[in-house]
């Protein structure tokens, strides 16, 4: 017998019931209850805060109600002009919501909200100078100019010629 | 993930998590089935997520924000919580290792089983725990070729292998084996434990490659190959021991049950690859060394018709190699011996082709349930009985006693005869076409065809001329099976039978019509007509002249002339012989409406005599009838037999001289109106039949210079085997020549000049167009 429901506990002591399937989107999830079966006990998931999980839940509820006519395994991660329109709105949120979303899809295990977040990330770095980078996300250079020439000659191979 | 630096992020050192981490492994491992809280769970993966995820330059490997390796990119922690738990994995085995040392046989494999158990299914909740490090750090030492480093479960598994199973194998093995026997011996063991040790064998085989899929390596070589020699071993000592204390029979039936018990063996608890190598195994011990013996017994289970037994023996040999090869020749010699037994028992005295037949069915028809039955149609055995049953069908007391291999095809065809001849004792019509059917059973191991077509269509010209055919569609089934068994040749003779019977009954109607329409005449008589080709029908020509009496003669006249006009140059002989007719009398009181009389044509001729006189002589008789003695005699000694005619002096057997005078016999009396006066025929049949064996020995020679020459002709030059093989090759379904007779044949065609010897080349001929 499988309980249709689960309950889960963010950090900050807050409980949501959600469906059993749609919580199984989470593979840490799923193996949870795989391993220890039925209890009515919440599942504490002490590195997501309830606004990320709120986050986190909307967008699996959304993927369960309109699963992706493209099976997972044929998803080119390489490429980042993919994603669907959903998923691109539902990023548009400011930085550290983003990498609070990140981390809670690596923590949860939740692939195709991994996927999405990174491939944002990856958007926003495109074709963008370190120095811009830096800026966009607030980072210190603590190189030495040193070991930045060194970096770069190792990186040579990769940089986008074309542009 | 070095970019999350930006985000709050724990940092974590392993001395404060691995306290709390080792705790709830050391429970789940230990003491799972009591539960295990959720909150707990999460707690630990927590754990593990907040150690890997936790960046490089607060871990404790790395030195600065700069990769170690170039060619890694991101870096992963994880390698001293891998350590930690590799350690406390194996301190866990050394702490059941200690245990085993007290424990034996059972209850040390039910100890193995319950902490294999124990362990696996522990193991698969610490994968999940540690489901992260699997993903990342795991994931990334295993890309990079790092042989050491396992998915956590694999490691479970590497570390149980090396560090419990290893030293324990011998034990554990040698104590399944202990087990095993104990259950060939009769006990009942627990299977369920055998499987579960069993099955953790096969898990313990990994795949250095493919980590997720098992190799056998472990399974084979730490039990399989000893189970099959302890099985071998087993083996060769009961059987040598049970065969000789019990029967052959016994010891068959031991045989089937251990291999069926060893096949279940397997499905039980064994892995299934082990099977094909076991049962051979065992073939080779319970079967292999003992065929000599199993051999020895079939002869006297054939005598004894154990049909159980040798069902068995053909199961069991035919699953090795050569195993059956002397049975089929064993069973060849007993079915002739016991075909040729059972026409001696028969042979003395007359044969009745009806149970000639029918014992030679017997014999087949037993050993034929035996082959398709017992020996499941093994081709090799079916051959044997048809060797078997040519030998004993062709050459039997019955043929050695008519001196004459064609006997058994003659009476054949007389059995055929009496099947399709209208007879009171007709078989029902439901039977017939199995009894069809037993004919060319016996038919196909005929070697002499040819006389069986030649007496076949003797017979079939009768039935068909004396309307004798019980019925036209058997008579069509019949002729079908010869022609599918022999081919449109052998049978176009007796489908041109046919159709002349066909063709004879439009024939008459025309003829009917004609006289109606044309002749504006009546013939006074009803008078039928069969047109008969003369190729087609085996008939002789009479044997005797015959005056055809005046009230017949216009008929004949009126026929022959509408013939001719249709048919120019068709040359129509009367066979009188084979005609017969009915009269009417009208001078008996005895019945006032008349009697009517079947007779033959020259029964007619000598009838018709006394419209005119009322006493003749045998010398007057053959004067006005012109038959010849031998006939004339045998149509008045019916005619006297049937006492339509009375003769003076009273008839002996042998004699009828010239001056015997005859009168009708008036005060002739009978209780039918309708009556049938005797043909002599017995003679007759005599005859035809040594004319049959006479002229198939002509019509052989024949066919074989025919075939030579048909031959020749097309290979323009052979050397003389080469001729023979092709001669025997090209007339074997009609009849066996004889190498001598063909010999004969190249003679005579090399005197008529068809052939010539090559000179020069020894044995070799050349055709001579």
């Amino acid at each position: 017998m499988s309980m249709s429901t689960v309950k889960l506990e963010s950090s900050d002591e807050k409980i949501y019931e959600v469906e059993r399937d749609i919580a199984c989107m989470s593979v840490t999830i799923k193996n949870m209850l795989e391993d220890i079966g039925d209890s009515d006990a919440p599942i504490p998931l002490p590195n997501v805060t309830s606004t990320i999980l709120e986050k986190v839940l909307e967008y699996c509820k959304h993927h369960h109600e309109h699963p992706s006519p493209q099976p997972e395994d044929k998803k080119d991660e390489k490429r980042l002009d993919d994603i669907p329109p959903y998923d691109r709105d539902f990023c548009k949120v400011d930085q550290p919501t983003l990498f609070e979303l990140i981390l809670a899809a690596n923590y949860l295990d939740i692939k195709a909200l991994l996927d999405v977040t990174c491939k944002t990330v990856a958007n926003m770095i495109r074709g963008k100078t370190p120095e811009e980078i830096r800026k966009i996300f607030n980072i210190k250079n603590d190189f030495t100019p040193d070991e930045e020439e060194q970096i770069r000659k190792e990186n040579e191979w990769c940089e986008d010629k074309g542009n | 993930m070095s970019m999350m630096t930006s985000a709050p992020q724990k940092s974590v050192k392993l001395e404060d998590i691995w306290p709390d981490l080792e705790e709830g492994i050391y429970k789940i491992i230990t003491d799972l089935n009591k539960g295990f809280p959720r909150n707990k769970w999460m707690a630990l993966y927590t754990h593990v997520y907040d150690y890997c995820a936790a960046s490089q330059s607060k871990g404790s490997t790395g030195k600065t924000g700069m990769p170690k390796q170039q060619s890694t990119g991101a870096n992963y922690v994880g390698e001293e919580l891998y350590n930690r738990l590799n350690l406390f994995l194996k301190n866990h085995m050394k702490e059941l290792l200690q245990v085993t040392d007290s424990k034996m046989d059972e209850t040390l494999l039910n100890y193995y089983y319950t902490e294999w158990d124990r362990y696996t299914s522990a193991m698969k909740y610490i994968n999940n725990i540690f489901q992260y490090m699997n993903r990342y750090w795991i994931k990334r030492e295993i890309d990079d070729g790092k042989k050491e480093v396992y998915e956590i479960f694999i490691l479970s598994l590497v570390i149980w292998r090396d560090y419990l199973f290893t030293p324990l194998k011998i034990r554990l093995t040698s104590s399944l084996l202990d087990i095993i026997e104990s259950e060939r011996n009769g006990y009942q063991i627990n299977t369920h434990l055998i499987k579960g040790v069993i099955n953790g064998y096969v898990s313990l085989g990994l795949n250095r490659e493919k980590p997720k899929e098992t190799i056998l390596q472990v399974y084979k070589s730490s039990f399989e190959e000893l189970f099959l020699t302890a099985t071998e071993n087993y083996y060769t000592n009961e059987s040598a021991k049970f065969i000789s204390e019990h029967s052959v029979a016994d010891y068959m039936k031991k045989v089937e049950t251990r291999l069926n018990e060893e096949v279940k063996r397997v499905q039980q608890y064994l892995h299934p690859s082990t099977e094909t190598e076991l049962i051979s195994k065992c073939e080779k011990v319970l079967i292999e060394k003992h065929v000599e013996v199993v051999w020895n017994e079939f002869q006297s289970l054939l005598e004894n018709d154990k049909i159980s037994d040798l069902t068995r023996m053909y199961s069991l040999l035919s699953r090795i190699p050569r195993g059956l090869e002397p049975l089929r020749a064993t069973l060849e010699k007993h079915v002739q011996n016991v075909g040729l037994q059972a026409v001696s028992s028969i042979a003395n005295g007359a044969i009745e082709p009806r149970v000639y037949i029918e014992t030679l069915l017997k014999v087949f028809k037993k050993y034929n349930d035996l082959v398709t039955g017992a020996f499941r149609s093994d081709t090799g055995f079916v051959a044997s009985l048809d060797k078997a049953c040519r030998r004993f069908i062709n050459e039997n007391a019955v043929t050695l006693a008519a001196k004459s291999s064609s006997k058994s095809p003659e009476l054949l065809a007389r059995f055929t005869d009496f099947l399709l001849k209208k007879s009171p004792n007709n078989p029902e019509e439901s039977e017939m076409e199995q009894l069809l059917n037993d004919v060319m059973i016996v038919f196909k191991y005929i070697e002499d065809k040819d006389v069986f077509q030649d007496f076949y269509s003797k017979m079939l010209a009768k039935r068909l001329i004396h309307g004798t055919s019980t019925s036209e569609d058997l008579e069509g089934t019949m002729i079908g099976k010869l022609k599918s068994t022999c081919g449109y040749e052998y049978t176009s003779k007796l489908q041109r039978m046919f159709t002349d019977m066909s063709l004879s009954r439009d024939l008459l109607d025309r003829f009917n019509t004609h006289l109606e329409q044309v002749e504006r005449s009546q013939l006074g008589i009803d008078f039928s007509v069969l047109v008969l080709a003369t190729g087609s029908w085996p008939l002789q020509p009479p044997s005797t002249n015959f005056s055809i009496p005046k009230e017949l003669q216009a008929c004949e006249e009126l026929f022959q002339k509408f013939y001719q006009v249709q048919y120019s140059g068709r040359k129509l002989n009367w066979l009188h012989h084979l005609s017969k007719g009915e009269l009417k009398t009208k001078y008996l009181q005895s019945s006032k409406s008349g009697y009517t009389l079947q007779c033959s044509t020259y029964q007619i001729g000598v009838l018709l005599q006394f419209n005119i006189y009322d006493s003749l002589t045998t010398e007057e008789i053959q004067g006005s009838t012109q038959l010849i003695d031998s006939v004339l005699k045998g149509t008045l000694t019916s005619l006297c037999k049937s006492k339509i005619l009375l003769s003076d002096p009273a008839l002996d057997d042998d004699d009828i001289s010239k001056s015997t005078k005859f009168t009708l016999n008036k005060g002739f009396k009978n209780k039918k109106t309708k009556i049938f006066i005797n043909v002599p025929v017995l003679t007759q049949v005599k005859e035809e039949i040594d004319s049959i064996h006479k002229t198939v020995e002509e019509d052989r020679k024949l066919q074989i210079q025919a075939a030579i020459v048909r031959i020749m002709k097309m290979r323009k030059q052979l050397p003389h085997s080469g001729l023979m093989t092709e001669v025997i090759s090209q007339l074997q379904t009609r009849f066996n020549p004889k190498v001598n007779i063909i010999k004969k044949c190249i003679d005579i065609l090399i005197e008529k000049e068809y052939l010539q010897r090559v000179e020069g080349q020894k044995d070799m001929y050349s055709y001579v167009a």
